[in-house]
């Protein structure tokens, strides 16, 4: 077989030895990776039968994972993920409109940026548990207590990606939209929204992130309901199958999240790149 | 002494070999195929040919020649389906000592995070060569390069001409026996070439290394090689080996003027446009 | 002079406009939750300025920079062992991505029962769950060496540990140091909530117990040392990577520039 004309056999050859090797790996990672649970759980069964763990604290996934489908049968337990990815959900799109709002107003703005700059360099680091003696104070139990310490998480992950997006604005093409008579809104629309957007994706896939984590931790501190408090509840309990199980639950739903989120960022940027002629790498 | 333009082409259509006092590389038999999904790809056939010592040798090819192939398989970086490489009696199997590589990306061959000096120090300091030892290869090669004044700035600080001859710099430093080099000026403009052709050509003349100089521009070929090596396309075999008698003492403008540049740059052009309409030599031996 | 002047203009301008505005509103309709800024700073002051910096403050910063540092040696480690060999990234892949996308404050009842509520069980969970970024950035940078360099560093003989130490590594230091900057923040939030748990020292501890005896000021106070000590970090993560990643920089700010 010889190199099909108009490509150099280097290329020819590179391109082929990458796409072989990647199909012919594709079955040993799969086992590969299937394997490697397999080891976890092995060491996890090994560290609760042999003591290395005090037994009565750690059970073996021999009884955790048969507990975990049971779970899955108990409608509290859906009931507390509905909850969960509730206030998950709603700080998510709180954080989403201002975030996106703000990011572009300021990121057009280059005094706004300038004048508000030290603000968030101070503001963003503050770690969001900072606020929770704050939120049981003004809110209890109530969702809102949940929602404090998500919006303000997720909010700085999509703005400073929204600034990031915007300040990438090619200058040249705004330019060309003014001259053309494009109005402010059109301009946003037509120019700054396509360039931000794969930024607010990763914003967006960070921030679903952390907007679970601290979903999780209001529910563990605060106790408001969801997946959280019913872990809190097996421990204090006693129940220690049921909680290890919820915690693969919540693990699962931070795998599904994560996933979504990947989706989500690869089909809007498909789309997106498409439409600006790029090609994909 | 000028050749005589109507004196005949010292030319073999095959590669010449040499006597084994003489010969520092060996190239027997090489073959290599790429095993692929879509089946195997044979890139380079057959190919041999001898390197003596203290030789500038071309090796010109139509795109798609394998020629990079055959030089990894040289330096040790890709193993050969079968046949061999010898240096100095000893059969190449991973990158020997004695044999330094410029690459022709020297953008990411040169490593960003380290200084020019550090860079061309590099190699030495992994073989624990000891510190004054050290700083003296690499201002003698800085020197031999031209880049004396740079040895703080980073690759990436420093033009394109520039980055190569440190990349120069870091092979010579390695005081190899041969150096080989992969179109090592292709991505540089016109200019820069001309400079760092016939900076290679004084390195080798004042170092006494051998090297082999990978290249599709014909005239680069024959204006540096004292011998020229033509490779036929894909699966790849030698087509001609010429030797290129211009004068040692070449110039830009004077040698590109003689009259036996303009015959030898033809009779190169010939056979790359036969070898890139599908000549095989071993077809026309069989015949 | 002028530059001075922008320069502190623009610093100081919105955050004394937001602290008036507050001032304002506290003045105006005094609120039991939300105590005058100048109350904050006095108790801010009087709060942590005492035994509390060494009994609360003090342990919880260290506790914080043990945890992350050994997350971050682990990670580099680990994340380079698994980088350089596909079978080993294969291997570890699904169960490396499940605890990074597990969250990880739910490690904490389970730590509790097999720690206790004590100093290791604080910096272990501090530990578990800054380590994940770290890895998996070291894991992808080292994997996606470039393959230039790799040839290079093949043919001039350069293998194994000093391949690492001089080629990997650095090329991989800008995906690391990203992955320490996520880091960072995560074992902040650990700390803090590791130490509401069943604990009678620490940052944590105090705000909450601040809350619960509805001394308000106090609890802003904490607010406050918590920001300043996430700016704190923030600060000298910076300074930190910009000398690690100078050469880094200089190239990016050339590659933008042409």
């Amino acid at each position: 077989m010889t190199a099909p004309t108009g490509q150099t056999l280097t290329t020819t050859v590179a391109v082929a030895r990458a796409r072989s090797r990647r199909r012919s790996y594709r079955p040993r990672r799969a086992i590969l990776g299937a394997t490697g649970i397999l080891i976890f759980l092995l060491l996890w069964e090994g560290a609760s039968r042999f003591g290395l763990a005090d037994p009565r604290y750690l059970p073996p996934p021999t009884e955790v994972i048969p507990r975990l489908f049971q779970v899955l049968a108990i409608g509290d337990f859906w009931v507390a993920v509905g909850q969960t990815i509730g206030a998950w959900a709603l700080g998510l799109a709180i954080a989403l409109i201002l975030a996106v709002i703000l990011g572009v107003v300021i990121g057009l703005s280059p005094f706004l940026r300038r004048f508000t700059n030290s603000t968030v360099e101070f503001l963003r680091p503050v770690p969001s548990v900072a606020l929770i003696p704050l939120a049981v104070l003004l809110f209890g139990l109530r969702i809102e207590a949940s929602l404090l310490l998500i919006v303000y998480a997720a909010f700085w992950q999509i703005f400073i990606q929204v600034l990031y997006g915007v300040a990438d604005v090619d200058t040249v093409a705004m330019a060309t939209g003014r001259s053309y008579g494009f109005s402010k809104w059109q301009r946003i629309r037509d120019i700054v929204f396509p360039t931000a957007l794969p930024y607010l994706m990763t914003g967006l896939r960070l921030a679903a992130a952390v907007a679970l984590i601290l979903a999780i931790t209001a529910q563990l501190i605060i106790g408001t309901p969801g997946l959280g408090a019913e872990i809190l509840k097996a421990q204090n309990g006693g129940q220690y199958a049921t909680m290890y199980a919820l915690m693969l639950a919540t693990g699962f739903l931070g795998i599904l999240i994560n996933m979504g989120a990947r989706i989500l960022e690869r089909a809007t940027l498909s789309w997106h790149q498409s439409v600006r002629g790029e090609a994909t790498a | 002494m000028l050749p005589d333009a109507s004196a005949p082409l010292n030319t073999v259509s095959h590669g010449r070999t040499l006597p084994e006092g003489e010969t520092l590389l060996s190239v027997r038999g090489l073959q290599k195929i790429y095993e692929t999904d879509g089946g195997p790809i044979e890139a380079v056939r057959d190919l041999t040919f001898d390197l003596g010592k203290n030789e500038l040798t071309c090796l010109v090819g139509p795109s798609g020649s394998g020629k990079t192939t055959l030089l990894k398989c040289i330096a040790g970086l890709l193993t050969p389906t079968s046949g061999e490489v010898i240096l100095d009696g000893k059969t190449v199997t991973a990158p020997p000592k004695k044999m330094a590589v410029v690459f022709q990306e020297y953008g990411r061959s040169l490593f960003p995070w380290l200084r020019v000096a550090e860079n061309v120090e590099l190699p030495l300091k992994n073989q624990g060569v000891p510190k004054d030892k050290r700083a003296t290869l690499v201002a003698e090669a800085l020197d031999n390069v031209g880049l004396a004044h740079v040895p703080q700035s980073y690759p990436w600080q420093l033009s394109g001409g520039m980055q190569q001859r440190v990349a120069i710099a870091r092979a010579i430093a390695y005081q190899p026996e041969v150096l080989l080099m992969d179109e090592p000026f292709a991505a540089v403009d016109a200019q820069t070439r001309a400079d760092l052709e016939d900076l290679v050509r004084k390195v080798r003349a004042e170092l006494g290394i051998s090297v082999l100089f990978v290249t599709h521009d014909i005239d680069e070929s024959v204006y540096l090689g004292n011998r020229v090596i033509m490779l036929s396309s894909s699966p790849t075999v030698v087509q001609e080996d010429l030797i290129v008698d211009l004068p040692d003492e070449r110039d830009q403008l004077e040698t590109r003027s003689l009259p036996r540049f303009t015959e030898l740059r033809h009779h190169v052009y010939e056979q790359i446009q036969r070898a890139k309409k599908g000549f095989r030599p071993d077809d026309a031996l069989a015949q | 002079m002028r530059k001075a002047l922008s320069w502190l203009g623009f610093t100081f301008g919105l955050p004394v406009i937001l602290i008036f505005l507050w001032w304002l509103a506290t003045t105006i309709s005094p609120s039991f939750f939300f105590p005058p800024p100048g109350e904050i700073l006095v108790t801010f002051f009087e709060t942590w300025f005492g035994p509390r910096l060494w009994l609360d403050v003090l342990p919880s910063i260290l506790r914080f920079g043990i945890g992350v540092i050994i997350a971050m040696v682990l990670g580099v480690v680990i994340g380079v062992i698994v980088g350089l060999n596909r079978d080993l990234r294969a291997l570890t892949e699904p169960t490396f991505e499940f605890f990074r996308a597990l969250p990880a404050p739910v490690l904490i009842p389970p730590l509790l029962l097999l720690i206790g509520p004590n100093d290791a069980m604080k910096i272990f969970i501090i530990v578990l769950a800054a380590i994940w970024p770290v890895l998996l950035n070291t894991v992808e940078g080292v994997r996606a060496a470039d393959s230039v360099q790799n040839e290079t560093s093949r043919s001039y003989g350069i293998h194994g540990f000093s391949r690492v130490r001089y080629q990997v590594l650095p090329g991989a230091a800008p995906q690391i140091m990203a992955g320490i900057r996520q880091c960072l923040p995560i074992g902040l939030i650990l700390m803090v909530i590791s130490e509401m748990f069943n604990t009678t020292a620490g940052l944590g501890f105090a705000i909450i117990q601040f809350q619960r005896t509805f001394a308000i000021p106090e609890m802003w106070s904490g607010i406050l040392v918590l920001g300043l000590l996430g700016y704190g970090v923030a600060v000298v993560f910076r300074f930190f990577e910009r000398r690690v990643l100078r050469w880094y920089h200089g190239l990016k700010d050339l590659e933008n520039a042409s």
